[in-house]
């Protein structure tokens, strides 16, 4: 809402700086989003007393004056007004003034006359279009004094954000209300305007069969109206507060919803068929809205209507047809109090938001109803001609927010704002239109009619806090004490020790995205309005974030990616929906660059393996990794899913290649997702005595068959080694030159301890023979020479 | 010449060839050889003790002394250059195993973690630190937790401010009304309090809500899923003072210094009375920036005492309790504390964004 200062001023003699003024109105909860300064004041100009006014020798229209500008000379100055005599006092723009119209005065010679400046007109101010002649300034101005000064012509806009709460402040008059109060400066009375009532214009017929939602409707006829443009003011402060001049009456009409806030319509009365009824929309009824918009109106909808249609919407809009327009000549004027639940929920359906309803869903006074028709008649008949007829007043607006009181103690709103409450905090809650009356502890507040947010005594403790100002209040900090413990989540934290970098994305991804790796079994979230397609389902994976964001680093020259995210994925359940809280790694491209002690190496599916294993190691758990198929969207061969003891706690593997394209990455790309919901959580290591005799290690090398797991030979070997075995692990691989087709080279290196005694040949010996008898038996694997 | 004479002289000319030999040797290894040549069993000294035997038997004990005494004389000479020559040695393999040490080390990949991961981190910590318990809650929400009880009606101007995203055919457990993604922490404030008085619990309640949230908002300066923190506490005879109270103790510890902050009255529906709270500019210390507007103030979080229809809508006696709350973009304090100057960087993930603005662990 934009406010100028100069209507401001309409309302109450502010004295402070629009500087000033914008910090007022901060501390007083009304957010400033700027301060415009549309008319910057004109420097230079000054008041000047003509001494004496010769004719020009050489030009029969100009004249030589001599002005005085409270300086020791006077100025001699060539004018070509004629307005103008000795004795009068006029604007004078000294010479090095720039004017509003981009004009700088110059030391001139006219016609062989020096000039030393220019008499001004408003037009050369900038105060109007057009003039005739000098404008000539009250005898008791200050001669020398600025003339920007002098009429106040600096003009500042304040653009505020008036918060939903204060319908009030939707206004001029509700903005100066709170600095008037503030400022303990008197709030000038409402100018209260009744045109004469014509007998023969009769009172329109209207029948409210909605009182609810409409507790007070006042219509009148005007007739006879000419209507033109409103006057030039007018225009200049509607377009100054934000708005477009329409016509001469809708001018009039937002004009007095500007400074007072009450929203009126007017109806062109030729248009009308019949009286005027508001009433419930009797379902689907047809409406032209003034935007252009055709609606198919629901049962229910508060609408005004003649005999044949609906008219407008209440609060809202009101119909193309029935519109003023310049060949109007006879109008009804509405003037109302509509619910303002009723008004928002209607707007909220059609999307349909106007000047009138932001007011009327904030809620309107009751009080302004009938003070600002009759202001509103006798400006569009001063300004436009016609007669008005009498008002026909349905409902009662005093009945409306009436009486409102809140006792409370004033111990209770100091307790809850943490600070004393002194009695000159009461005057200036008067001067906000509050009755106040404090007797000890208790205290009784009446509420002004034009404040629907206030009702509790919480309410009144936030207008004590913006009358005492929150600056005022102390900062103590209160006693806390936790009283549940604190539980160390580090999933990411572990996982970014491995060289990873988390990543975030959003829970959103598309619906193409989530069937790559998601079968479509109905389970899927949907957005109803989605930013895009591509952010329209919630995300049962997070393999897809993080394949976009591999593409865009791997598309910026980055040779290679190692990220891990964590987040939630969602899906739908047979009683609900499901979030599931998920760590996930992607790993792309060089897992190692060129280096001077090394060369460059594709990652590969144990690089990330290895860092799930470390992962899952840092809490305490190992994973078995069990070679799958059949899990969407990896290749066969290079996917498995992870067990963490009996629990199937993730999935690990090759992005399918042609998906990996369809992210544009031509390099071998490895995922891994492990769900934390159902990860267990292993116990705290407890203490072992470390060992205090020498191990043993030894070495077996043997030819298998090239597809034996080695997760199934580790185990045979831990299953056959004999209880000394303390590690057994594969330590080389190779095939090739030297070993039969369909073969493999496995190294085993396996070791040995006893914590009572050192080991001999003997025991290393016996658990090798019983290793390789095991290996034979179950794999038909033979020892290598 | 007495045989003893001769003997002497053999002696000596021994002793001094042996201690040329020394001086000369070129390593240990050689010198050990020369250790042996002159002192071993078989070496040039024994062998001149086999020529006592042809002496008289008086003479004997002086010839044995003078061959002990040579021995010893070699002995000493040889300890010593065995020591000149390891420390010469030593300096030789030093010399050759030197590297260039300015030559790059092993790379490692660093890690790190994301900056607003960071930024909850640091945030929730705090708060922690403070006293308050941590709580979560679903990002999947009913319109009761998300708007209705935070005194948010559906008419509400407020309700259409907050650009909510709806989930296609879900409905809330009654199955009336939609599901949304919350739009804000605020719902963990219901959801622990409505927990809290389930559990048969008597205030004080103090809690640090850390998430995700989202909004149907997406431009230069808006994303649609963000992050934030609330923070509640209720008691008897909590009062503005206790929050503002908090919020100086919690800003300075987040910005490490002493910040100035500024509470402004403003409107939300589930605190009352509600305030913006402003600290000071951290990019010019007050003196008015672009970043500030030139204000001198930047806008950091909403606050306020919770509306007393809020702890009715869980069951807690707004008579005898009251409370403050807050909520606070995530985003929005490391931008300010990082000096990063978009949000969209945050989910853009440049790994060159994130390598640059984190710290591992």
């Amino acid at each position: 809402m934009k406010i100028p200062f100069s209507w401001l001023k309409k309302h109450v003699a502010l004295t402070a700086t629009p500087a000033q003024i914008a910090d007022d109105l901060v501390r007083l909860g009304h957010e400033v989003e700027g301060v415009e300064m549309p008319r910057a004041a004109v420097k230079g100009v000054r008041v000047g007393l003509i001494e004496s006014k010769i004719p020009h020798p050489d030009a029969d229209k100009l004249s030589l004056l001599k002005v005085n500008i409270g300086e020791a000379e006077p100025l001699s100055i060539v004018c070509g007004a004629a307005n103008m005599d000795a004795g009068d006092k006029v604007p004078v723009a000294t010479i090095g003034t720039c004017l509003p119209n981009g004009l700088s005065i110059k030391k001139g010679k006219i016609r062989g006359e020096v000039s030393f400046g220019m008499c001004c007109s408003e037009v050369e101010l900038g105060l109007a279009e057009d003039s005739d002649g000098l404008l000539i300034l009250p005898a008791d101005a200050p001669v020398g004094a600025e003339v920007g000064e002098y009429l106040e012509l600096e003009e500042a806009v304040f653009d505020l954000s008036i918060t939903p709460n204060r319908g009030d402040c939707m206004n001029v008059r509700g903005i100066a209300r709170d600095l008037a109060a503030d400022a303990n400066l008197p709030l000038a009375e409402i100018e209260q305007s009744f045109a004469d009532i014509n007998d023969t214009v009769a009172a329109p017929a209207v029948s409210v069969s909605a009182g609810q939602d409409c507790p007070v409707y006042l219509a009148r006829n005007i007739q006879g109206v000419t209507v033109a443009d409103s006057p030039a003011w007018m225009q200049t402060a509607l377009l100054l507060a934000g708005m477009r001049p329409v016509n001469g009456i809708v001018d009039v009409l937002n004009y007095i919803m500007l400074d007072l806030g009450q929203p009126m319509h007017a109806f062109d009365a030729d248009k009308l068929e019949g009286g005027i009824s508001v009433r419930s929309a009797i379902g689907e009824e047809n409406f032209s809205a003034l935007d252009g918009r055709e609606l198919k109106l629901n049962a229910g909808d508060l609408v005004v209507s003649d005999n044949s249609s609906v008219i407008a919407l209440a609060g809202i809009m009101g119909s193309e047809p029935t519109g003023v327009t310049d060949a109007t000549t006879n109008i009804v004027l509405e003037s109302a109090f509509f619910r303002p639940a009723r008004v928002s929920e209607t707007r909220r359906i059609y999307a349909m938001v106007s000047e009138a309803s932001m007011r009327f869903e904030r809620g309107v006074d009751p009080l302004m109803v009938e003070i600002a028709m009759q202001r509103a008649t006798a400006l569009i008949i001063e300004l436009f001609g016609g007669s008005a007829g009498e008002i026909t007043c349905c409902g009662n607006a005093d009945a409306i927010n009436a009486g409102r009181s809140i006792c409370c103690p004033v111990s209770g709103i100091a307790t809850r704002l943490g600070v004393d409450i002194p009695q000159a905090a009461d005057d200036v809650l008067g001067r906000m239109g509050f009755g106040v009356s404090r007797s000890k502890d208790r205290l009784e507040v009446t509420v002004p009619s034009f404040r629907h947010d206030v009702s509790i005594p919480e309410d009144l403790s936030e207008e004590y806090a913006r009358i005492i100002g929150f600056d005022a209040i102390p900062a103590i900090l209160p006693p806390l004490a936790a009283t549940s413990p604190v539980r160390q989540e580090r999933s990411i934290h572990d996982a970014v020790t491995g060289g990873f970098l988390q990543v975030v994305s959003y829970a959103f991804i598309s619906a193409d995205e989530q069937r790559l790796f998601v079968a479509d079994d109905g389970r899927d979230i949907e957005l109803e309005n989605p930013i895009s397609d591509a952010m329209s389902v919630m995300r049962r994976s997070p393999w897809p974030g993080l394949l976009n964001i591999a593409r865009h680093n791997l598309n910026r020259q980055q040779p290679g990616v190692l990220l891990v995210e964590q987040g939630r994925i969602y899906a739908r359940t047979d009683a609900g929906h499901d979030e599931i809280n998920t760590i996930s790694w992607l790993i792309a491209g060089q897992a190692q660059s060129d280096e001077w002690y090394g060369s460059t190496r594709q990652a590969d599916f144990f690089d990330l393996k290895g860092a799930v294993e470390t992962w899952l190691s840092l809490r305490g758990l190992s994973g078995r990794f069990i070679a799958d198929d059949s899990i969407q969207g990896l290749q066969a061969g290079q996917s498995a899913k992870v067990l963490v003891g009996r629990t199937e706690a993730g999935r690990i593997g090759r992005v399918d290649g042609d998906i990996a394209a369809g992210f544009d990455i031509d390099v071998p790309v490895f995922v891994a997702e492990i769900n934390l919901d159902i990860l267990p959580t292993a116990k705290k290591a407890k203490f072992m005595p470390l060992p205090e005799f020498p191990g043993v290690e030894r070495d077996l090398v043997f030819l298998f068959d090239k597809n034996t797991s080695s997760d199934a030979i580790l185990n045979a070997v831990k299953s056959s080694a004999g209880k000394l075995l303390t590690d057994a692990r594969i330590f080389d691989r190779y095939e090739g030159k030297g070993v039969p087709e369909g073969k493999v080279s496995l190294g085993v290196r396996f070791a040995l301890q006893d914590a009572k005694r050192t080991l001999t040949q003997e025991d290393s010996d016996a658990a090798s023979a019983s290793i390789i008898a095991a290996m034979e038996k179950r794999f038909g694997a033979s020892l290598r020479g | 010449m007495s045989e003893i004479d001769a003997l002497k002289i053999q002696l000596e000319s021994l002793q001094r060839e042996a201690l040329a030999a020394f001086a000369e040797a070129e390593g240990l290894n050689a010198l050990q050889a020369l250790r042996v040549h002159y002192l071993g069993k078989k070496g040039a000294l024994t062998e001149v003790l086999k020529g006592v035997g042809k002496l008289p038997p008086a003479d004997r004990p002086v010839i044995g002394k003078f061959v002990n005494q040579a021995k010893q004389a070699l002995a000493v000479a040889l300890d010593a250059m065995e020591v000149e020559l390891a420390v010469k040695a030593k300096a030789e393999r030093i010399e050759a195993e030197r590297i260039d040490v300015t030559l790059p080390g092993r790379n490692r990949p660093k890690g790190a973690l994301h900056p607003v991961q960071q930024g909850l981190d640091e945030l929730t910590a705090i708060f922690a630190q403070m006293g308050f318990d941590v709580a979560e809650g679903p990002e999947i929400e009913d319109e009761f937790h998300n708007f209705d009880a935070l005194n948010i009606p559906p008419e509400h101007p407020a309700r259409a401010m907050h650009d909510t995203f709806f989930i296609k055919d879900m409905k809330n457990d009654e199955g009336t009304e939609p599901m949304l993604l919350r739009t804000h922490t605020s719902p963990v404030q219901i959801r622990a309090m409505k927990r809290f008085v389930a559990e048969g619990g008597e205030p004080p309640l103090a809690v640090v809500a850390p998430g995700r949230v989202y909004r149907c908002d997406y431009d230069v300066t808006h994303s649609p899923m963000f992050h934030q923190v609330e923070v509640f506490k209720v008691d008897r005879d909590v009062s503005l003072a206790h929050l503002k109270g908090v919020l100086q103790h919690f800003l300075s510890t987040y910005f490490e210094k002493d910040v100035a902050i500024r509470l402004r009255p403003h409107y939300f529906p589930f605190t009352e009375p509600s305030a913006e709270v402003d600290i000071g500019c951290v990019f010019c210390a007050g003196k008015g920036c672009r970043i500030c507007k030139g204000s001198g103030w930047i806008e950091v979080l909403g606050s306020g005492m919770i509306h007393p229809n809020v702890l009715r809508s869980v069951g807690i006696d707004s008579n005898e309790f009251s409370g403050f709350a807050f909520g606070l973009g995530v985003e929005r304090m490391v931008m300010l504390k990082q000096g990063i100057p978009d949000l969209r960087l945050f989910f853009e993930n440049d790994v060159r964004f994130l390598s640059r603005m984190g710290v591992a662990k």
